[in-house]
């Protein structure tokens, strides 16, 4: 065999093997979706959306605690952790640019990236939980802030990264003293960058049960009480689906549909404005 | 010091940081309404003297200045002076244009935000204003609001010239402002330079002789950190009086 016929036929089976393995891949996530998706609309209903939980057996009730309960807590989640990761990141792009500080940081919260959400719910059930003596929505809205603070805090630190230095030279040999350097040229410049960050990081936090499990834990009636223990839909999916009743089972399949969207749809609109930035 | 000298450089010394000595002993004048040139091979230190007038340097660590430069008989190498109060006094064009993210209305009243002129009136006023000072005026008057990077390379330029206009500059450093630019919009930025020196003294580095000696007034040609000979322009170009001037004019190297 000649060594370019070898070459041809190591190519082919590479190819064979990598399109096998993207194959598999997306079987999984074929089926996945798509028995979601199913019995997802088929227990769609706009009760769902309106009506709180009734007791078994009785027909009807719907999720509003929970979807309204979800709502609260990743709103607050974002609130917290947003303006935490996106000053975070401008310091280590801007104010500790090159400095070791900020590679140390940069590294860590790369490690924070990937640490189990469930640690942090355990953390914060151990600092926020059990001191107050019960659990809340603010715990579990704290725990996904956690969660969200590195993401955001990277992609801040990389968009503004991006930015050349030349525009913040330009800005600053105008007289702008740096801080209106920021936040007037250099945010503007990566603003749909952050933004991307930003519902992306909200995408991964919304899909989160562990981490409520532990701090915001579950209710089953309708509150908006961020101080005791709030339902959220993740958490009421887990329950739902491991209870005996079929009427649960279906509301856990629509709220599971429901949430994919969810995420789906933002994980869209980030990828979205990168295209539409970058085109 | 004479009425019509705007800067005096005297005796100017700098080290970038990691003691690379990028300037020795710098000595020049650069005349008020006039425009001087700065010519040189890569990594002659035009540049690097271009951007101590408004301290750029200051932007990164380590960075080390020693000697005077008197703009207006006062030294802004001192401790005390004021960047902010500096840079809006020279402004500053860069080799590519620089607009901001933002409308072409806003790129221009940045500076004039900056100096505390908030009415829209007078902002609609002096962008219009700064934009007929830098020919611009007749090719984006019916489109202020759209983004400043819908223009062409050429009018980025000029929009950037207008935005450093705006705030009323004494002086304009002009660093390679046609090096990324086509021959139509170089020749545009050179007839913009004669018009804005009755205003605004201009200092210009160039990698380009001929642009060198079409447009500056006086010359300084440098090597290797030192100023090797600074005279007028044609004095420059015609009987310098440096045997290494003559050979980079002539294009013996360089």
């Amino acid at each position: 065999m000649t060594r370019q016929s070898r070459r041809k036929i190591g190519g082919f089976v590479a190819l064979v093997l990598c399109t096998l393995a993207a194959l598999l891949g997306l079987f999984w996530l074929v089926i996945i979706l798509g028995d979601v998706l199913i019995h997802g609309i088929k227990a769609l209903k706009p009760g769902l959306f309106i009506n709180d939980p009734v007791p078994p057996g009785v027909a009807g009730g719907g999720l509003r605690h929970a979807f309204i309960g979800q709502l609260l807590i990743t709103g607050f989640a974002t609130l917290i952790g947003v303006p935490l990761g996106v000053l975070g990141g401008t310091f280590l792009a801007e104010y500790a640019r090159g400095r070791k500080i900020a590679l140390i940081i940069s590294i860590l919260s790369d490690i924070m990236v990937s640490v189990p959400s469930i640690v942090i719910g355990t953390f914060i059930y151990a600092v926020l939980v059990r001191p107050l003596g019960h659990f809340s929505g603010w715990a579990g809205a704290v725990a996904l802030s956690v969660i969200m603070v590195p993401v955001v805090l990277r992609t801040t630190e990389d968009m503004l990264s991006l930015v050349p230095w030349t525009l913040r030279e330009a800005a600053f040999a105008l007289g702008a003293p740096y801080y209106k350097v920021i936040t007037q040229v250099v945010y503007r410049g990566a603003a749909t960058g952050i933004l991307t960050g930003i519902l992306l990081s909200i995408a991964r936090v919304a899909g989160e049960t562990a981490p409520l499990l532990f701090t915001a834990f579950n209710n089953s009636f309708f509150s908006t009480n961020m101080g005791q223990p709030v339902a959220s839909l993740t958490v009421t999916i887990f329950q739902y689906a491991m209870g005996p009743y079929d009427n649960w089972h279906e509301q856990a399949w629509a709220a599971s549909f429901v949430i994919t969207i969810f995420i789906l749809v933002l994980t869209m609109a980030g990828r979205l404005i990168i295209k539409w930035r970058y085109k | 010091m004479a009425d019509n000298i705007e800067i005096e450089v005297k005796d100017l010394d700098f080290h970038y940081a990691g003691n690379v000595h990028a300037l020795k002993k710098i000595n020049l004048p650069i005349h008020k309404n006039m425009v001087t040139s700065l010519i040189g091979p890569s990594g002659c230190g035009k540049t690097t003297l271009l951007r101590c007038f408004n301290r750029m340097h200051d932007l990164y660590p380590g960075n080390i200045y020693k000697g005077d430069i008197l703009f207006q008989g006062e030294n802004i190498l001192s401790n005390s002076s004021d960047l902010i109060a500096l840079r809006s006094r020279i402004g500053m064009v860069f080799q590519k244009p620089t607009p901001f993210p933002m409308s072409i209305f806003d790129n221009i009243a940045y500076g004039l935000k900056l100096k505390g002129v908030s009415k829209k009136a007078a902002l609609a006023e002096q962008v219009e204003r700064a934009l007929v000072h830098s020919v611009l005026w007749d090719e984006v008057k019916d489109k202020l609001n759209a983004s400043a990077y819908e223009l062409s390379g050429g009018q980025q330029q000029r929009l950037v010239i207008a935005r450093a206009l705006a705030v009323d500059p004494q002086v304009l450093l002009f660093d390679e402002p046609t090096s990324a630019l086509d021959p139509i919009s170089t020749a545009k930025i050179e007839e913009l330079t004669a018009v804005l020196k009755k205003d605004v003294t201009i200092v210009i580095v160039t990698h380009n002789m001929q642009q060198a000696a079409r447009i500056s007034d006086w010359t300084g040609f440098m090597m290797l950190g030192e100023l090797i000979e600074f005279d007028m322009t044609q004095k420059i170009f015609t009987a310098p009086s440096e045997k290494l001037t003559e050979d980079y004019v002539t294009g013996r190297f360089g």
